[in-house]
């Protein structure tokens, strides 16, 4: 019987491998027949924002194909995760939605954020009878400060002369875990309204004033969210347009600083790209809500990928890293998924800063890119 | 004969009885009913669990790596193959340890240093997973500044650890005394004694033990996030290929098969499950049946093997 048992585990251990050679993952050839685990295989690891996870995980695959001797590897464990991890060191790199501190750049001056994308946030709603819905600033930030309660509010039929408004009260549906969403939403927020900076703030997670009302609903993560929306009439929350997108949710379009109607597409998100291309501190960091361009999508933030200026282990790793970003950004196939994902990539005056970053980067003192 | 019947006098026997009836069945249904309740999250998950995941569930899922997200097709080989690792590595360290341990609490039931093992042990399975997770990440991962399939088979250790030792405490306790004593008569020496007698009479028990552990171990998902991370590319039979290509030895092999971050089953389950993507979240449900039917499994096989021992042994 034991011999009968390893028999059988033998044969499913070769049948596996047999199957994995011929279907599975290609296995690595190392370029020039170079052994692996010298310079031929490289294994760079990183782990941080669920928000661009996506498009990273698209990306890593299209660049087995572009070098076959790279793999990559990226986990969405949350931007406060991702910053932990890259201060400790346990990662090549980081994604982040949020920005790093003070204190975190003193304990590591060499850390640099570069802007990767950006992402747009939508307003989604669910009014029967009502597919079509424009809001602007001030009336966004009225329903969400609980003063705006009734969805035919003269506020919203101003904006909306043909849509049917029902006379109901409008829940408020919000993120209930902390969120690189949320603060993207309530940054569009605060900069639209002072009275919402002072009373409720700008962050990962806020106190929503329509949950004291009794009419706010909290959800876990995007579907959270959505499926709060979908199961309750008459709400309204907020989610990614990515997420929007790929679960064919209707969200509502948005007058944004110039006073012209938008909706949120690659377009107005370039637009508002572009609008604040000069914003951009010597961190290389800018917020991109409430953009002043004429098509501008107004409610957007950027995901960075958090990497060391001055490397002093594995160079050949720092360039293999230096050269996978440089071809994420660059790369026309790497935008176009990123846009069929519903991500904004960088305009080209963002993009050069980022390539002129990455050319200072050093390694044993040494600079990385020629 | 007066005393007996003044007890009973003026009272009607007959009522009395279909009172005490009614309240047995009375009773009786409340405890079906209570049992019923005990079933029911078992039967509801088992086959809640089979019909969301069993239509997902295809031959990809087990060969195949995964494929990026929000395209159809593509497998968990990575988490099926790291949890296989981790699982058998956290075995290695826990369980030699847990036995030797449980053998010394038998033989020195009431020592200081047994009364001291007896309650840390305890509080080592008080302690929440994900814990031991920060405990791994802190003392492992940021001194190796990686993480690695060897920092999540420590953890998982940690956690099989008390609960393989104090169930093989128990079963070896319920052996005999004679029959250790007798094998000592025959002059054979203590450990042999150990390894021979004690041990395979208390088989049973110490092997549902340890299933109980792995089971444990193979759920986990919280302590993994610190310590393994998650790899998207695991593949073992790719690095063992890989270093017979190159003509690498052993150690090469074993070193990018634990000293990687990697994927397991229900870490695999929670980030999928949390993802925009339908394929993603139907993959988790066909993840949540694959895991489930492996710790299913593992129980069964377990007390078929102990089923056929026990007839081959008592006739």
């Amino acid at each position: 019987m034991a011999k009968k048992l390893w028999l059988i585990l033998a044969l499913v251990l070769t049948l596996s491998m047999v199957l994995t050679s011929c279907g599975g993952g290609q296995p690595v050839s190392p370029a020039g027949g170079q052994p692996a685990g010298s310079a031929g295989a490289i294994t760079l690891n990183g782990a941080g924002a669920t928000f661009p996870l996506p498009v990273y995980t698209e990306w890593i695959q299209m660049y087995k194909a572009v070098q076959p001797d790279v793999t990559l590897n990226y986990q969405g464990i949350g931007s406060g995760g991702g910053q932990k991890a890259i201060l400790d060191g346990t990662v090549d790199f980081a994604g982040s939605d949020s920005l790093l501190k003070d204190d975190q750049y003193a304990q590591m001056p060499d850390l640099q954020m570069l802007p990767m994308l950006a992402g747009a946030v939508v307003p989604i709603y669910n009014v029967p009878g009502v597919d079509d819905l424009v809001l602007d600033g001030p009336t966004l930030v009225d329903i969400f400060m609980a003063k705006i309660t009734n969805w035919n509010d003269p506020a919203i039929a101003a904006l909306n002369p043909d849509a049917q408004l029902p006379d109901a009260p409008i829940v408020v549906a919000h993120r209930s875990d902390g969120s690189g969403t949320t603060e993207i939403f309530t940054s569009y927020l605060g900069a639209v309204s002072q009275e919402w900076t002072d009373n409720v703030g700008v962050g990962k997670a806020v106190e929503w004033p329509a949950d004291a009302n009794g009419q706010g609903v909290g959800g876990k993560g995007n579907p959270g969210v959505a499926q709060a929306v979908q199961s309750t009439p008459n709400s309204i929350g907020y989610v990614e347009l990515a997420y929007a997108k790929s679960n064919g949710i209707t969200f509502a379009d948005m007058i944004n600083a110039a006073g012209n109607r938008v909706t949120a597409n690659a377009e107005t998100m370039q637009d508002a790209m572009a609008a604040f291309a000069d914003a951009f501190s010597d961190r290389l960091t800018a917020k991109i809500v409430n953009a002043p361009g004429e098509k501008s999508w107004p409610i957007m933030g950027y995901t960075y990928m958090i990497i060391h200026m001055q490397e002093n282990q594995d160079c050949a790793k720092t360039k293999a890293l230096l050269d996978y970003i440089q071809w994420a950004i660059s790369d026309p196939a790497a935008a176009q998924k990123a846009a069929d994902l519903g991500y904004a990539t960088l305009p080209d005056a963002v993009r050069d800063l980022v390539m002129a970053k990455l050319q200072e980067v050093q390694c044993n003192g040494q600079k990385v890119l020629p | 004969m007066n005393a007996e019947t003044n007890i009973f006098a003026g009272l009607d026997m007959a009522r009395l009885d279909k009172r005490r009836r009614r309240i047995n069945r009375i009773m009786l249904s409340l405890t079906a009913v209570a049992t019923l309740f005990a079933v029911i999250p078992l039967f509801w998950i088992t086959i809640y669990v089979i019909i969301k995941g069993g239509s997902y569930l295809n031959l990809d899922l087990f060969i195949h790596l995964p494929q990026a997200m929000g395209t159809e097709g593509g497998g968990v080989l990575h988490a099926i193959e790291g949890s296989a690792v981790m699982v058998l590595f956290a075995s290695i360290f826990a369980i030699p340890p847990a036995l030797l341990a449980a053998f010394y609490l038998l033989h020195h039931p009431n020592t200081p240093l047994a009364n001291f093992l007896r309650f840390s042990t305890d509080l080592l399975s008080g302690i929440p997973s994900i814990v031991v997770g920060l405990f791994g990440y802190a003392v492992i991962v940021i001194v190796q500044k990686h993480y690695s399939a060897l920092a999540g088979s420590v953890v998982l250790a940690i956690i099989m650890l008390p609960v393989i030792l104090r169930s093989a405490e128990e079963m070896l306790k319920l052996v005999p005394q004679e029959l250790r004593e007798g094998a000592l008569a025959l002059g054979s020496p203590e450990w042999k004694s150990a390894l021979t007698v004690v041990l395979p009479a208390a088989a049973e028990g110490v092997v549902t033990g340890i299933m109980l552990g792995i089971a444990r171990a193979a759920g986990e998902t919280a302590p993994l996030i610190f310590t393994a991370l998650g790899n998207d590319n695991y593949e073992i039979f790719q690095y063992i290929r890989q270093t017979i290509q190159y003509r690498q030895g052993v150690g090469e092999a074993f070193k990018l098969i634990l000293e990687q971050p990697t994927d397991a089953l229900p870490l695999t389950l929670w980030k999928y499950a949390q993802q925009p993507y339908p394929e993603r979240v139907q993959q988790a449900w066909a993840v949540a049946l694959v895991l489930m039917l492996f710790v299913l499994s593992l129980n069964i096989a377990a007390r078929l093997w102990l089923a056929k021992r026990r007839r081959q042994r008592y006739g």
